[in-house]
């Protein structure tokens, strides 16, 4: 019993996107930093969501198929969209965020042809 | 190099098992001085390491087919004269290694019972320190079974980077086939297109000779 509040309370932990129980298809998606360790890491967001600080750089996260939106913190208090991340089953899409640049680009691995190379669509 | 790591983890798994066990064997005949309420306390404390252990052992129960599969499989993906085949064998492996990575991504629920089994080390080794109510042997004695479980923990949160790191790169490499797979499809289609329309053309030919044929054989009376 103990175990299973555990549990729970594991899924409950306001841990940015926390998805213990992810209803449907799922896939992955790797998001990097570069450089690794910045002297002050942007914030970044999944959605509305807004990530943990990425460990070494990196965070691989599960997340049900579909678009997501990767943003940042905007002048305006607002967020910012950075680049869209199509989330496939079983797949992984990777997304390199160059941190170092006001606003935060980001570099798809692979991404589709009709992106406009302001705001990219990373595919998987 | 799946198998290893799943090897690590479950003996990083039975470690911290024994380090929890080993815990709470020495917590039964703790002097006087603590209390009931305490001891519970101490029971609680270990609760999150336990239970981080627990999930990482059903971790390794619930693949330890993945290793066989991959390695079954991996010839499969050679053998692309059946690319219908190859392309379901591949699904099916992303299925399994999707599977896996869900449980050790930073979102999963093993890594974030990591995550909170080593802060809760953390937080009660720092605690330790500041305590007073023990003698400082006793204190000693606490502080370095804490630390311990802390390294061990540490150490068990890095494998599951690693496993982590190891799942994306399968991950990624299966997809990449699948795609070179999907490619070969279309060139076997596309292939099967330009042999439709080789025979239509010959069709038409042969028809047309036919038709040469026919015209040629018609002769006007007198000529």
């Amino acid at each position: 019993m103990r175990g299973l509040g555990s549990l729970a309370a594991a899924c409950a932990v306001a841990s940015a996107l926390a998805a213990c129980d992810l209803p449907g298809d799922v896939g992955y998606v790797e998001i990097k930093t570069v450089p690794v360790s910045p002297l002050s890491q942007p914030s970044l967001y999944l959605d509305t969501v807004k990530l943990d600080p990425l460990k070494k750089g990196v965070a691989v996260l599960r997340q049900r198929v579909g678009t997501r939106r990767l943003a940042t913190d905007g002048s305006s208090g607002q967020l910012a969209q950075i680049c869209d991340i199509v989330v496939q089953k079983n797949r992984i899409t990777t997304v390199t965020v160059s941190v170092a640049e006001r606003p935060p680009r980001c570099q798809c691995r692979s991404r589709t042809g009709t992106a406009q190379a302001s705001s990219p669509v990373c595919v998987g | 190099m799946i198998g290893s790591i799943l090897r690590l983890c479950a003996e990083k798994s039975a470690g911290l098992l024994a380090a929890a066990l080993l815990l709470l064997v020495l917590a039964a005949p703790a002097p006087p001085v603590l209390a009931q309420a305490e001891r519970g306390s101490q029971l609680d404390a270990i609760t999150p390491v336990e239970e981080f252990s627990r999930q990482l052992d059903e971790f390794k129960k619930n693949i330890p087919e993945l290793n066989k599969k991959i390695e079954d499989s991996a010839g499969s993906v050679d053998r692309w004269t059946d690319v219908e085949r190859a392309r379901k064998e591949i699904e099916e492996l992303r299925a399994i290694v999707g599977a896996a990575l869900g449980a050790v991504s930073d979102n999963g629920m093993v890594s974030q019972l990591g995550d909170k089994a080593l802060s809760h080390a953390r937080d009660k080794l720092k605690a330790l320190e500041q305590e007073t109510r023990f003698k400082p042997e006793e204190k000693q004695f606490l502080i370095d079974q804490w630390r311990k479980l802390k390294d061990e923990t540490e150490r068990a949160t890095e494998e599951l980077g690693t496993a982590r790191r190891q799942f994306v790169e399968l991950l990624r490499t299966l997809q990449t086939n699948e795609d070179f797979i999907d490619e070969l499809v279309q060139i076997r289609q596309a292939q099967k297109a330009l042999e439709v329309i080789r025979r239509l053309t010959k069709d038409i030919r042969d028809a047309s000779d036919q038709l040469k044929k026919l015209i040629g054989g018609i002769k006007p009376p007198g000529a």
